[in-house]
């Protein structure tokens, strides 16, 4: 009986090993084929715009990164998609874009330049300032958003505060829409940070620009993600969340609260989303109520993608999606309207391979 | 339903007694209801005369749909009473998508007080909807559904103020060519069915005047980063870029185009990219950028139109979109269509046959709006002038010469 049954195991799985095999190489032959056909064939590419292409793509991944944290931490502690999480990252875009107009209210006229604002004269204080203002403005949001949708919902079923997330998701899309209005509002940056300044590099026959807001928003990101991990790995209340995402009502015995344990992920994972609503804004210079919708939907993408509930599979799924979306047409050789399915097409097939994601832990029986 | 039904023949028995008193000519509105197929809309006593607008109203762009239907209700407000009846603009949220179009029109038939359709807005949107009004005999007048393959359907009651994107399409182009000498151009769309449909246009034309098309790119509309499509197109090595689509996304790509070593590029946008809005959220990378428009020149009804506008919202006219004024030339031509046929029967309601309707508004002619002479033609096509292009300069819109 035993036998028999290992031996029908070892059947199924050899079977299943081969349709995964006969995918995964015909994919990577694809891809070969592709490469050899863009790199040597017919190099329509010079080496200035696959430079373009990978600065785009590692902008925008360290934005995804920064928003699919806030996904994986909650997913971590709660087993929810907290699909209102786009929509946190408005809020903050928000607030760092009323920030810049409050401090370009501000005159600070100097003899050479009688115009002189106070976001221009001291561009890092408000840039700060944005960040401060925009984190915490998130945080907040975070933090209502799980006393007033989530909490109430503990111990129902999972469907329901799936549910009541996407009610709030699409509630506060509204209340942004009456509160801020429908029109599209554009980022006033400090002068320095003017969209399209940045260092010049020759790179074969072109000049590649590295945008000051892209280095800004790269090199921040990163700053915040390892501040993140840090304080996951080496902090007591790292520590707490740690134990709450594992077992809440042994955590719970042995003193932790977790309630408030819960709420403070909720402010950590609103402020991370605040940041990267401020750096949305500063580097791509678009606020209104809808722009957290897409980063969202794209974020929890790299979530699932570097396997849900992993910090650093988070942070590598959206540098992956990042990546993927600049560089995948291109080297696919089909158009830019096609990115979001080449994206989902590579989640898909990391799916295939690895239903856990990237560095997706094995979901135990007592998590699922 | 059955009790309108009893006033409806306590109307006729009345009317038929009053013809037999007092011969003919007492009252025609009955008869004009039977005789047409498709019957009458009634508007009882007291109820306004109803325009139906379908737009989007919330969504990435409602701002359209703000501005049409608040340039239609001023036009509305002008019209003042009828036979002491007064009129009212009825916008529904449609979304600008072709589900939203249908389910609006559904919506507006099934009011028997609705005469005619102030709209759709989106192309998408009215190509879905007007079978549903065909049914019905609504008598529609878009004032910015521009895609050429509307009035080609054989629509008796589709008919529109705006110029097609087929007629803008092939003025831009030769513009490109015999203007400003551009013999290679890059075309981008946002695969939307009038960003689409005006880019195809542009890049058949542009071949068969001699010019090269090096890249016919279509974006994802509501981005906030097209750098890296962007990047693709720089390596193309177009003189210029033209972009079929709407304000919110081109002023994205333009404001990106320096990143991609775009920045000596030409930008030339079409009618859904001018406005404002263009101009005030592209700044210096803005400068120089050419648009296509529909705001018409300067009048004395134009001033007064634009005053009326800043009083009753407190915004500028345009400001939000360019078709502000071809809404009020919509809403008002079609009023003027409705009074021509309406009928006011011997029980005080007002009585708008249908199919009556449907022939007044494709018959206006002459009707001289804030958008210059509207005459419709056979198939619907209303406006009688061509577009105007515009250049950036100084962080205003010129007339380009």
């Amino acid at each position: 009986m035993g036998i028999h049954n290992a031996v029908k195991n070892i059947k199924s799985i050899s079977a299943y090993q081969v349709i995964q095999f006969v995918i995964g190489a015909l994919f990577i032959g694809y891809i070969l084929w592709r490469l050899n056909e863009i790199l040597r064939v017919n190099p329509i590419y010079g080496p200035d715009t696959w430079m373009r292409f990978a600065i785009a793509g590692l902008i925008l991944g360290s934005v995804y990164a920064l928003i699919a944290i806030g996904y994986t931490l909650v997913y971590g502690i709660l087993f929810m998609i907290n699909f209102a999480h786009g929509e946190i990252m408005m809020i903050g875009a928000f607030g760092g874009y009323f920030v810049f107009e409050a401090l370009n209210a501000i005159p600070t006229p100097t003899a050479a330049d009688p115009e002189l604002t106070f976001l221009s004269a001291q561009p890092v204080i408000s840039v700060l300032l944005a960040f401060i203002v925009g984190m915490s403005v998130s945080a907040l949001s975070g933090y209502f958003l799980e006393k007033i949708a989530y909490r109430p919902l503990r111990s129902a079923p999972r469907l329901v505060p799936l549910i009541s997330a996407i009610g709030a998701s699409i509630f506060l899309q509204n209340a942004g829409q009456l509160l801020f209005g429908a029109q599209r509002r554009d980022y006033l940056n400090p002068e320095v940070l003017t969209r399209g300044n940045g260092w010049e590099f020759p790179v074969g026959e072109g000049t590649v620009i590295l945008p000051y807001t892209g280095a800004l928003t790269f090199v921040l990101s990163f700053l915040i993600l390892i501040g993140l991990f840090t304080l996951v790995q080496r902090t007591r209340l790292g520590r707490a969340m740690r134990a709450v995402a594992e077992n809440k009502p042994v955590a719970a015995l042995m003193g932790v609260d977790v309630d408030g344990v819960i709420s403070r992920t909720f402010i950590i994972s609103g402020a991370m989303a605040g940041a990267a609503g401020v750096m949305w804004g500063i580097h791509l210079g678009l606020v209104y109520y809808f722009v957290g919708f897409i980063p969202g939907i794209k974020a929890f993408t790299a979530a699932v993608l570097g396997g849900i509930g992993n910090i650093p599979g988070a942070m590598l799924g959206g540098f992956f999606l990042g990546i993927v979306e600049a560089i995948g047409p291109p080297i696919l050789g089909l158009s830019f309207q096609l990115k979001d399915v080449i994206a989902f097409g590579i989640l898909v097939l990391v799916l295939i391979f690895r239903p856990t994601g990237i560095m997706g832990e094995v979901l135990t029986e007592e998590k699922v | 339903m059955k009790k309108r039904l009893v006033v409806l023949f306590s109307v006729l028995v009345i009317a038929s007694m009053a013809l037999s008193a007092c011969g003919p000519g007492a009252s025609k509105a009955p008869e004009a209801c039977t005789e047409d197929p498709l019957g009458c809309a009634v508007i009882e006593k007291g109820q306004t005369i109803k325009i139906g607008m379908g737009a989007p109203m919330t969504g990435e762009y409602a701002a359209f749909g703000i501005d049409i239907s608040q340039g239609a209700s001023l036009a509305v407000k002008d019209a003042g009473q009828f036979e002491g009846f007064s009129f009212e603009l009825v916008s529904e949220d449609d979304g600008g998508s072709p589900e939203g179009g249908a389910s609006v029109a559904n919506k507006l038939v099934s009011d028997p007080s609705v005469v005619a359709i102030a709209g759709h807005i989106f192309s998408g949107a009215t190509l879905a909807a007007i079978p549903i009004y065909e049914k019905a005999g609504l008598p529609m007048l878009s004032p910015s559904a521009t895609n050429p393959d509307l009035t080609a359907q054989g629509s008796k009651v589709f008919n529109r103020v705006v110029f097609t994107d087929a007629t803008q399409g092939k003025f831009a182009a030769s513009y490109l060519v015999d203007t400003l000498g551009i013999s290679k151009l890059a075309v981008m769309h946002d695969g939307q069915a009038y960003g689409q449909g005006l880019a195809e246009v542009v890049r058949d034309e542009f071949g068969v005047l001699g010019g090269e098309v090096v890249a016919f790119e279509a974006i994802t509309p509501g981005e906030s980063d097209y750098s890296a499509a962007l990047a693709d197109i720089a390596a193309q090595g177009p003189e210029a870029i033209y972009y079929g689509g709407y304000a919110a996304d081109a002023v994205v790509i333009v404001n990106q185009m320096s990143q991609a070593d775009l920045g000596d590029v030409l930008f030339f946008g079409c009618d859904g990219t001018f406005g404002e809005d263009f101009v005030e959220r592209t700044g210096d990378n803005g400068e120089g950028a050419y648009g296509t428009s529909l705001i018409p020149p300067a009048s004395d009804a134009k001033t007064t139109f634009d005053a009326a506008y800043l009083e009753t919202y407190g915004e500028e006219a345009g400001k939000l979109s360019p078709y502000t004024w071809s809404a009020y030339d919509s809403a008002a031509a079609l009023i003027v269509a409705i009074e021509s046929v309406a009928i006011v029967g011997k029980d005080g309601n007002l009585y708008v046959p249908r199919t009556a309707a449907v022939e007044a508004v494709r018959g206006i002619d002459g009707y001289v709006g804030l958008t210059g002479n509207v005459t419709c033609d056979a198939i619907g096509e209303c406006a009688s002038s061509g577009p105007t292009f515009y250049i950036v300069e100084g962080g205003d819109w010129v007339e380009a010469k």
